[in-house]
């Protein structure tokens, strides 16, 4: 069996025919198994190595090829393969939780599949095209069928369709530039072209717009989701063009303009998100910050880059779950999420609100927290760099702290007779829980992530050295 | 690791008594359980002083080339006085606790414990990221006790706004660490920059009420004597460690900060003399007391702040847990004037020795009216509680309870810690009780001195508070503009004013890195 088979063509077999044969209750359990032992299956089983099972070999080859174009996972993607799946199957797990199963298992499935065959596809270019398809995808995700879309999906679908022609273009003069480096107009042109796809990806500032409209449109769990899983392989994707070409890592102004736009990013949805008086689009805005944050860390000039990005990704997939699925929870109960439609629900549902302020402070940094000791990493290596651009990013976590506060007023100003209830399920409770302790787990403990952190930087082995 | 085995007894009680509570409610020895693991975590930091100053550092974070700093604990002649405050304070809590009508509730006693242990961690984190996490925990277990004891909407929010006001003092904290990590070494207390000093003293004044003025606890909760003791004073207890281990240098912002604070000593000592009782006086004790500390820390003393810190846990600790009139009890609490009166050899002896410059009247007053509150609160004879119907064991913990926290504040005058044996300045120490003699004399003559209604302090609060009203009318101003923005970018020509805004971004960037 190869890698590709297992990683990209069974999950999205496996999507599909969830979409078509399974109940609701089932596609969550499903989903999830079939997730972790995805998961499990690319940590204890290294890729294109013989295991000796009795007489039995077994060796999961690295490649397959695909319309002349070749798929490739190698031994050094078993941890990135491991991390995805597993937060993926948290994802899934918590639809049971949401009520969102169905469609969100089989899609998400097929999502995760494309984006893994993103990570995979030889050339490298042609992510692009599949993180568009990805995209697509998304949007059934997003809205159910015969809905008019609104605005944020519409926006969000001409802005990752744009991003793929810059990417594509780049990706041709890149060729260009790796032959004659030293034609100057020729780097300026491959660099905007790259910078644009990019910014259009990332949803950088001012193109972010349509994340905090979606967080107001769609169901939150579903968006949640999305916000997850395209920054994570988006940012993936962008360290792989930084290991392939050598000047674009060795261009302090590309760097330079990577590590401000990400400043702008944080500093903005920071500041924006603490003046919301909507839970949606608060979460919008925290998840900006977030993927400002992981933007800085690749405008580092630093070999410890790659590190800080994972340290920055695992934590965040477990928050988004958690603040998503508490959110589409409270939802339920008070439509539109608005702070006056939200006052005093803490002790109607305090396990999902208590949930939801935890999953806030730690994506805000707060110590204790998971999001806590990625922010410190960051803050060690850009304060030597620039304490300006760690003022920024102080203040724009300061606007998530302020954002999370006053989201905690809103949930406990309860009337003087009103009691303590727990209107969530068991099956809620349990997943919000587990999900806080994870957080706890990962704000104290770190260093539980470091089987997975000492092995990626293997991956990007021209960023670390 | 002697640090680990006194809060190891701390948790490993705290922990049984939970397990307790659980596999057998109504057992009868729970509360000595609880007693016994505060005694002996009491008795084992005196041990300390065996083999002081020594260290405790955890497993570092990985990976160890991001993470710099370790989780580090350090036990020396300033931490070793707040450990043996806050061991103290929580086995007198539990020694009193056997005239609270919540007696049998094992699970406060859990919480109290679980509190000490954290409490002994924060005063003795070496650094700013060990105080950082300490910190947090502490803050919160408190939003969340006073969450959970809270009743109404007025209530709720004071919490959350409480919360907000030590999240900003964390924030402070966390900004004078990565100033610190700028120069690119491990960062000790000791060795952060002498500029980054102001951030602890403003992160410490701001989560204590004093910088600026505020009320960070509603005088009217429920969380009173007891476990509400133990959550105030620890947490004030741990906020203040911070100044006793850093020499604050001047900066061009001191005497601004050093007049913040002098108001807020002022204020929180007139209205700790006029509270109706210790109760409902407790926030201005704390912001009274924690103005004198932040004083001495601004004048290069940070003895002075220690020992003030301890005066906060010790002699607070002692009034605020008696709750029985009794004569004999009421007079032995007069230690506690002794203790702030910064006489040779007291508690607070070495309070005079820093360059209070102008200050230095405002601090004597307010050392005065402190000294007079709490004389007056000491020899008050009113109380609901009553020690009649009780056993003899327990007539006998009760005031044990509340001499353990007398002796110990004496016992601090003269060992274990570097402010131990000060003769200070003896003869602003005379001026000071003199002053405090008048003002204890003034209070039973002027009506000034009356002590006020509970609902005109709770009034005065708000008062206070006003402050914040102009801050919330910017916050709103700027949720305008914010509005405006967002409703051009998401509107129908969103998508040509987003182009504009990339068009001004690329312009700002190139032009940056140019």
């Amino acid at each position: 069996m190869s890698a590709p088979f297992l990683w990209i063509v069974l999950p999205f077999i496996a999507g599909a025919l969830i979409l078509f044969l399974l109940s609701e209750k089932n596609s969550a359990y499903i989903g999830g198994a079939i997730s972790i032992i995805l998961a499990l299956i690319a940590l204890l089983i290294p890729i294109d190595t013989a295991l000796l099972l009795g007489s039995v070999s077994i060796k999961i080859s690295p490649a397959i090829q695909f319309f002349g174009r070749s798929f490739e996972l190698s031994t050094a993607d078993g941890p990135l393969l491991a991390v995805i799946y597993g937060l993926a199957a948290l994802w899934f797990f918590g639809t049971e939780a949401s009520s969102t199963a169905h469609r969100f298992v089989s899609l998400g499935l097929m999502i995760i599949a494309l984006l893994t065959a993103s990570i995979a596809v030889e050339p490298f270019l042609y992510a692009a095209l599949i993180l568009e398809m990805a995209a697509m995808l998304v949007v059934p995700l997003l809205i159910p069928l015969y809905q008019r879309p609104g605005r944020g999906v519409v926006r969000f679908i001409i802005y990752q369709t744009l991003a793929m022609p810059f990417i594509l273009f780049s990706g041709w003069m890149l060729a260009g530039v790796e032959a004659s480096p030293g034609d100057v107009s020729t780097i300026i042109q491959s660099g905007v072209m790259l910078s644009m796809g990019f910014a259009f990806l990332f949803a950088v500032f001012p193109l972010y717009n349509w994340i905090p409209q979606l967080m107001e449109e769609t169901p939150p769990y579903a968006t949640g989701f999305l916000l997850w899983a395209l920054p994570t392989f988006t940012v993936i994707f962008a360290l792989g063009f930084l290991d392939r070409y050598t000047w674009l890592r060795n261009t302090p102004q590309i760097a330079d303009a990577i590590l401000f736009s990400g400043v702008i990013m944080t500093a903005t949805g920071g500041i924006f998100g603490a003046l919301q008086r909507h839970l949606g689009r608060i979460l919008g805005y925290a998840a900006i910050a977030e993927a400002g944050l992981l933007l800085l860390a690749l405008g580092l000039r630093s070999f410890d880059l790659v590190n800080i990005v994972f340290l920055t990704l695992i934590p965040r997939g477990l928050e988004l779950s958690v603040w998503a699925l508490a959110l589409s929870i409270i939802k339920r109960k008070a439509y539109p999420l608005k702070f006056s439609d939200v006052q005093g629900l803490a002790r109607k549902y305090p396990v999902a609100v208590g949930a939801l302020v935890i999953a806030h402070l730690s994506v805000a940094g707060f110590p204790l927290l998971a999001g806590f000791p990625s922010r410190l990493a960051l803050w060690q290596e850009l304060s030597v760099q620039s304490l300006a651009a760690s003022f920024w990013v102080f203040l724009g976590l300061l606007g998530l702290l302020i954002a999370a506060v006053r989201t905690l007023a809103a949930f406990v100003m309860a009337g003087e007779d009103s009691k303590w209830e727990m209107n969530e399920s068991w099956t809620q409770a349990a997943m919000l829980g587990v999900g806080v302790l994870g957080i706890f787990l990962l704000g104290i403990f770190p260093q539980v992530l470091q089987p997975f952190l000492s092995s990626l930087p293997a991956l990007f082995e021209h960023l670390v050295q | 690791m002697l640090i680990l085995v006194t809060c190891l007894f701390l948790f490993i009680t705290a922990l049984a008594l939970v397990i307790l509570r659980v596999t057998q409610p109504d057992a009868r020895y729970a509360w000595l359980v609880a007693s016994g693991g505060a005694a002996l975590a009491f008795v084992s930091v005196f041990i300390w002083l065996v083999q002081m100053p020594f260290q405790l550092t955890l497993p570092a974070w990985k990976p160890e080339s991001l993470f710099s700093t370790p989780i580090l604990f350090s036990a020396d002649g300033i931490s070793w006085a707040f450990a043996i405050g806050i061991a103290a304070l929580t086995l007198s809590i539990l020694l009193t606790a056997v005239t609270r009508p919540v007696f049998a509730n094992s699970l406060s006693w859990a919480g109290i414990l679980t509190l000490g242990g954290m409490g002994i961690l924060a005063v003795t984190a070496n650094n700013p990221l060990t105080l950082l996490l300490m910190w947090a925990f502490l803050d919160i277990t408190e939003l969340l006790s006073q969450l959970i004891s809270v009743n109404g909407e007025k209530n709720s929010e004071r919490a959350v706004i409480s919360f907000a006001t030590r999240m900003l003092g964390i924030g402070l904290l966390l900004w004078a660490y990565i100033e610190s990590l700028a120069n690119g070494s491990m960062v000790v207390f000791q060795s952060m920059p002498s500029d980054t000093g102001i951030f602890l003293v403003l992160a410490a004044g701001l989560r204590l009420g004093v910088l600026p003025l505020h009320l960070p606890y509603a005088a009217d909760s429920s969380l009173r004597r007891g476990f509400g003791t133990a959550l105030r004073l620890i947490g004030a207890v741990s906020s203040l460690s911070v100044l006793g281990h850093i020499q604050i240098a001047s900066t061009g912002f001191t005497p601004i900060l050093m007049i913040l604070a002098s108001v807020a000593a002022i204020y929180g000592g007139w209205m700790w003399l006029r509270a109706p009782d210790e109760l409902n006086g407790r926030p201005y004790w704390m912001i009274g007391i924690a103005a004198l500390a932040v004083l001495s820390a601004l004048s290069g003393n940070p003895i002075a702040a220690a020992a003030w810190g301890c005066a906060i846990i010790l002699v607070g600790g002692a009034l605020f847990l008696s709750s029985i009139p009794d004569v004999r009890l009421s007079r032995a609490l007069l230690v506690g004037s002794w203790s702030l009166s910064s006489l040779p050899f007291s508690l607070t002896g070495g309070a005079w020795a820093g360059n209070l410059s102008f200050t230095a009247v405002f601090a004597l007053a307010t050392q005065a009216l402190m000294m007079a509150g709490f004389v007056r609160h000491a020899l008050r004879t009113s109380g609901t509680e009553s020690l009649e119907d009780q056993p003899s064991w327990a007539k006998a913990a009760y005031p044990a309870g509340i001499l353990l926290l007398l002796v110990t504040q004496i016992i601090l005058g003269f060992i274990g810690w570097d402010g131990a044996r000060q003769t200070g300045n003896l003869i602003l120490a005379l001026l000071a009780s003199v002053l405090t003699l008048g003002l204890v004399w003034g209070t039973r003559r002027f009506r000034i001195f009356n002590p006020v209604r509970a609902h005109w302090v709770t009034t005065t609060g708000a008062g206070v508070n006003s402050l914040y009203q102009w801050l919330w009318s910017l916050y709103r101003g700027l949720a305008r503009l914010a509005q405006s923005i967002t409703e051009a970018l998401e509107g129908e020509g969103g998508i040509m004013w987003t182009l504009l805004f990339l068009i001004l971004f690329i312009s700002i960037i190139v032009q940056g890195i140019q």
